[in-house]
């Protein structure tokens, strides 16, 4: 193995990734000379230590892809601080950068469309190393196929074209070229959203055990909930580029703080009859990112707002053991357990 | 008299490979004004069957059926004139993807009015006050803005119900939605779901909700069909199905979900992948990836057959020589 020190037990304690105050701001165009600030991601801070996974759970435009692109290093971000392994991520030398992209790999959502269709499975996954090392090629084809038997597929898929592939096992070459390079993170795009439930099922065993293999963090940006609060420690809810809580799987799923987070968890559909909950209806459509409602961002479609919320922007700060961005969320947590009870 | 009576219909297409079977000895039956659940995996068949259905299958298919009646009618004797006209007005489709069912160089308005004029005519202020109200019902905001807009100035969801209102501009009697919020977000997905069964129940229309999420089934549709590479596999009250399935596929299906198994590291997955067009085995299809499988499973094909009688919903069929008990549910992974 080229890199043992990933296994070094001292290395796991320290955090793996560690993000303060990431922020993307993109100009953008509105018509003839006129330029305005998009605000994809403001103020998000994670820290994330080897086995350990983080879900990023939010809806269209709420900042997830933006943020997997700067912790990929593939865009730098606006401000804020991004350190991988302890070295700086936000703003390396690009010897520091080319190590640092190593570390960090992607597992893109739709695996029909993150193959190359002209090339063999063999080709695809032995890429990265062509790339990043300089491997010879009879070792580069060993550890492929290594690889290949890893995510359990044969050592005969190496010549084939991902055509002849079903999308859970293309999801596994995803996965497998994304190890190539021995990561120490993976950031995985919505991973399994694409796939059926049986093969669903088969991937999150598969990224459970790699993760224990090799000591992998995952960030693991979905929308599902109930995959979520499967395969995260912890999580962050954004909503419109700012987290409106963070916090443990227990703490989120037992006890939701915010109101974002109790509608999505009402809103997420169930096969269970008698868990037919009372479903939050929130009205109206996500805002936009261009013009950002003022105050809290969520109060135009929050069953709770109060005039309050339009005018002052509640930070994310510690109620009861997770962190929420909301004026009113200590009363809500009481109004919510009478309610229960 | 039901709306919708199915018989034994079976899709085959005609491949370089041969003849793949995608839809065999189905039977469904939908009453006025119900909501039937259709799930299933990629490839088991639901698309297909609602497309034999709209008669919208390419040229390669062949369909066959011992009856095949709507609204009292026999779909197979119909002149295609004739079939066209039925399908138009009293059977509407909206589709998973709502930004790519609209064609994105008209505008909503365009497409709209396109729909109201084929089908119901009128001058041309009578049917733009008739698209207006049709936004409206759908519960898009402004709606007389909203129509000189093109689909890319609207989200996902607005789309959604933009096709949603195409759909019921013509009072069908019949609605078949097929996966209509696979493509939105959570929030944005309870929205669509709820405007659909309002509309559903406000019209009396029956519909077809067909969709691979089984949560999204359980919360909305009475009673719920299984499908497995083509065939139905398990029917019943949706509440039936899923708190009891007694097909081990169904069972597999349920079990395989993380929803099911909190705390726990492990899913329990289905062995194998659904059979293609040359690997079909004999016996029951689902025999090579079913625990529960034994000797009789592998020689010949189960029949979908009732059992226990169940409430006033419709009887439970299963396709299964070993169904599931309660028992055999309670053995967790």
């Amino acid at each position: 193995m080229s890199r043992p020190d990933i296994l070094d037990k001292s290395l796991l304690d320290a955090p793996l990734m560690e993000a303060r105050d990431l922020v993307q701001t993109y100009q953008v165009r509105q018509g003839f000379l006129r330029r305005a600030e998009l605000h994809a991601v403001r103020g998000v801070s994670f820290t994330l230590h080897g086995g350990e996974t983080l879900a990023v759970v939010g809806e269209s435009g709420c900042g997830k892809s933006t943020l997997a692109r700067m912790l990929t290093l593939v865009e730098p971000p606006s401000s804020g601080t991004l350190s991988v392994g302890g070295h700086d991520a936000a703003n390396p030398d690009r010897q520091t950068m080319a190590a640092l992209r190593r570390d960090v790999q992607m597992v893109f959502q739709n695996p029909y469309g993150s193959l190359n269709p002209r090339k063999r499975i063999g080709t695809i996954l032995e890429e990265p190393l062509v790339i990043n090392t300089s491997t010879p090629a009879d070792e580069r084809r060993r550890m492929a196929q290594d690889m290949l038997a890893r995510v359990g597929l044969r050592p005969e898929h190496y010549d084939r074209y991902p055509h002849m592939f079903s999308g859970g096992q293309r999801q596994r070459i995803a996965v497998a070229r994304a190890l190539m390079l021995r990561p120490r993170v993976l950031v995985l795009d919505e991973p399994v959203s694409a796939l059926d439930v049986s093969v669903q099922a088969q991937v999150l065993n598969l990224l459970n055990d790699l993760q224990e293999e090799f000591g992998l963090a995952y960030l693991f940006i979905s929308h599902d909930l109930s995959v979520v609060r499967h395969v995260a420690d912890n999580v962050m809810v954004m909503y419109l580029g700012r987290p409106v809580e963070v916090g443990s799987r227990e703490a989120l799923f037992e006890t939701p703080r915010h109101p974002y987070t109790q509608a999505l968890l009402s809103a997420t559909p169930s096969v269970n009859p008698d868990e037919q909950r009372h479903r939050i209806a929130l009205s109206g459509e996500l805002p936009s990112p261009l013009s950002p409602p003022s105050g809290c961002a969520f109060h135009r479609r929050c069953p709770h707002a109060r005039p309050e919320c339009a005018d002052r922007r509640p930070e994310l700060r510690e109620v009861g053991g997770a962190q929420v961005a909301c004026h009113f969320a200590e009363e809500l947590m009481v109004a919510r357990e009478s309610g229960a009870a | 008299m039901a709306l919708l009576d199915i018989e034994q219909l079976s899709v085959s297409f005609d491949t370089d490979e041969g003849t793949f079977p995608a839809v065999s000895d189905l039977s469904l039956t939908l009453e006025e004004g119900e909501v039937l659940g259709i799930v299933g995996e990629s490839g088991s068949g639901k698309s297909v069957t609602m497309l034999a259905m709209m008669g919208l299958l390419p040229f390669n298919a062949r369909v066959k059926a011992s009856r095949f009646h709507f609204a009292g009618q026999d779909m197979q004797t119909l002149s295609d004139r004739a079939r066209r006209r039925l399908t138009g007005n009293d059977i509407a489709m909206i589709f998973q993807e709502p930004s790519t069912s609209l064609n994105p160089s008209f505008t909503i308005g365009f497409q709209l009015l396109e729909a109201i004029k084929a089908h119901e005519g009128g001058g041309r202020r009578q049917r733009r006050e008739r698209a207006i109200e049709l936004l409206d019902q759908v519960g898009i905001p402004a709606p007389a803005k909203r129509l000189s807009d093109y689909p890319h100035q609207l989200s996902g969801g607005m789309n959604q119900r933009v096709m949603i209102a195409m759909a019921i501009a013509c009072n069908p009697r019949l609605l078949i939605a097929d996966e209509p919020t696979t493509a939105l977000d959570v929030t944005i997905q309870a929205q669509i779901l709820d405007l659909l069964l309002r509309l559903q129940e406000e019209r009396g229309m029956g519909m077809i909700l067909i969709t691979h999420d089984m949560g999204v089934v359980a919360g909305a549709a009475k009673r719920v069909a299984v499908m497995y590479a083509g065939q139905l596999m398990e029917t019943g009250t949706s509440h039936d199905v899923f708190r009891e399935p007694a097909h081990p596929y169904t069972g597999a299906l349920l079990n395989a979900l993380p929803e099911r198994h909190p705390g726990t590291t492990r899913l329990p997955t289905i062995p194998g992948v659904v059979p293609g067009i040359n690997d079909r085995p004999q016996g029951c299809l689902f025999h090579p990836r079913c625990a529960h499988a034994q000797k009789d499973c592998r020689a010949s094909r189960p029949a979908l057959e009732a059992i226990h009688a169940e409430t006033g919903l419709g009887t439970r069929h299963v396709r299964c020589y070993h169904p599931l008990n309660e028992e055999v549910l309670e053995i967790a992974p």
